[in-house]
């Protein structure tokens, strides 16, 4: 260390106490808990809250070009796009290193108390406008016709810290979703069919929060190995008998998972099939979330979105379930000589280090309003944004469906009884 | 309609693996008179089979095998405690080695 390194001063002076050289140790040395979250900040600084201009010829008229994934003016049609942040908050360090907590400033703690308006200073013509924060990001200024958006990192979850813009167009998604019903015709129900209008599907961002895990995993249990087979009895008394090694097994695995996507709205969260649909919106994850870019209220022009509600603290018991999944996933391969089997009995989990990202994916979002038996439940037919997956739910006509089960047992159990007949 | 009348007719031709696992296995379980059940079975296995396929309610996000992990080499310990012998069982009876989402006692 040279004379000037402003950290050999510290160690110099210190005697034996421990070398400050990160910034970690330093606010250790001075007194702050080691185990306490940081936070990364992603606040996009070269954005103000109010009228952000085009960089080419500052008209504020601005939205995301679905088909280049990029910002268009739609005054001098200038593209650019905001900076990927993966860069930023990953930086170049291995997941394998990856100690505590880490939480980017847009996942932090809701604040409930946090006002669900923000009063904008337009910069065209002095006139103050009120936005509500709780339903959108960007509002047109009534005087002067700029439009003011919203880049603070408002504590109510409204702004994340990353935003992936769609990539899939209007018409594409209209296509998958129409190409989805198709397929689903035949016992759909006579209302849906009726009232099928795909071209109402909208684009909606929807809040997640992206998870770098490092984490280790114990799972002890039994398993067999069989060491013979044979039959006893005759005739139609004959029965098989097996005779099998048991073992206690006990599997470690030391593993790294790099942007694990979980739902931070409570709604979307709640997978329950017997009242809703939510489960087909999940299916169409993963999406390639390394393109993430820098928030920018524009990429929501012409969108809608839902605002983030859940915390770490309220995700944090579904992250550790799908750790301990992924661990049995992985310790799978190392069971195959257990060909009865394997009972898994006691399960272990420790969470070396976690980096918590709030981010807003695209979804195209077809929804469909349908009450059966007096009981309301909204269909969605969902489609990826970026890669086009597609998954949704249909209602069907219970009458048809219990038709076609109908014909088919009728038409299996006469061949059952004519066997029957033949063989009697 | 292409997909569904292919789910129809797969769900057709499991009827007739069973019809034909029930004609195999009549000479141990006694008699052909489990081909009563598949009439039943199979409608009732076409009914669920087209519901899923329209309702999509058993779906979700596989993130086990679509999300980016990097495992270290698994380590363990085998060791032989007891035998079983004359069973029944075709396996170990609870086996859950395929069945990752169940959770198991949770030990600090």
């Amino acid at each position: 260390m040279s004379d000037t390194d402003p950290t050999s001063f510290g160690a110099e002076q210190l005697g034996n106490e421990p070398v400050v050289e990160t910034p970690e140790d330093l606010a250790e040395a001075l007194g702050a808990d080691p185990n306490a979250p940081k936070t990364i900040d992603t606040e996009n600084k070269r954005l103000d809250d109010g009228v952000n201009r085009c960089p080419k010829c500052a008209s504020t008229d601005i939205q995301l070009r679905p088909s280049t994934g990029m910002l268009v003016c739609l005054f001098c049609r200038h593209e650019w796009s905001e900076e990927r942040v993966e860069e930023r908050i990953a930086g170049n360090g291995s997941l394998q290193d990856l100690k505590g907590t880490h939480i980017a400033s847009g996942a932090t703690a809701i604040n409930t108390e946090a006002a669900g308006v923000l009063t904008l200073k337009c910069a065209g013509c002095g006139s103050e406008v009120i936005v509500n924060i709780d339903e959108t990001t960007s509002a047109r200024c009534h005087w002067c016709r700029h439009v003011l958006s919203v880049n603070e990192q408002v504590p109510n979850g409204a702004v994340p810290d990353a935003v992936l813009p769609f990539s899939l167009t209007h018409d594409q998604a209209l296509a998958a979703i129409k190409q989805f019903a198709g397929k689903r015709k035949l016992f759909a129900h006579r209302k849906f069919k009726q009232e099928f209008a795909p071209e109402n599907v909208v684009g909606v961002y929807l809040p997640y929060m992206i998870i770098d895990s490092n984490a280790s995993a114990d799972v002890v249990g039994k398993g067999e190995i069989e060491t013979r087979r044979y039959t006893r009895g005759t005739g139609d008394n004959k029965t098989t008998y097996y005779d099998a090694d048991v073992y206690e097994l006990s599997r470690h695995v030391d593993f790294t998972v790099d942007d694990l996507i979980i739902e931070s709205s409570a709604e979307r969260a709640n997978m329950d099939t017997f009242v809703n649909t939510n489960n087909v919106i999940n299916t169409i994850l993963p999406f390639d979330t390394k393109n993430a870019v820098e928030w920018n209220a524009n990429y929501l022009v012409g969108f809608t979105s839902e605002k983030r509600d859940k915390d770490t603290e309220t995700v944090q018991p579904l992250l550790e379930h799908q750790l301990l999944s992924i661990a049995r996933s992985e310790v799978m391969s190392s069971t195959q000589r257990y060909d009865r089997g394997v009972r898994w009995e006691t399960e272990r989990l420790d969470v070396h280090g976690t980096r918590w990202v709030s981010m807003y994916l695209p979804v195209w979002l077809y929804s469909y309003y349908h009450v059966e038996h007096g009981k309301p439940m909204v269909h969605y037919i969902a489609v990826n944004g970026r890669t086009g997956e597609t998954m949704g739910s249909v209602p069907v006509s219970h009458p048809r469906l219990l038709f076609a089960a109908l014909t088919i047992g009728t038409v299996v159990e006469s061949f059952a009884l004519a066997i029957l007949w033949a063989s009697v | 309609m292409g997909v569904g009348m292919s789910a129809l007719l797969g769900s057709v031709a499991e009827i007739a693996n069973l019809v034909s696992s029930f004609e195999s296995s009549s000479g141990d379980d006694g008699g052909l008179f489990w081909l009563l059940a598949a009439g039943p079975a199979s409608a009732v296995g076409t009914y669920w089979a087209i519901y899923r396929y329209y309702r999509n309610t058993d779906k979700s996000h596989n993130f086990e095998r679509e999300t980016a992990i990097e495992s270290q080499p698994i380590t363990g310990a085998d060791n032989k405690v007891d035998e079983r012998n004359g069973t029944t069982d075709k396996s170990i009876p609870g086996d859950n080695r395929a069945n990752h989402r169940s959770r198991v006692k949770r030990v600090p």
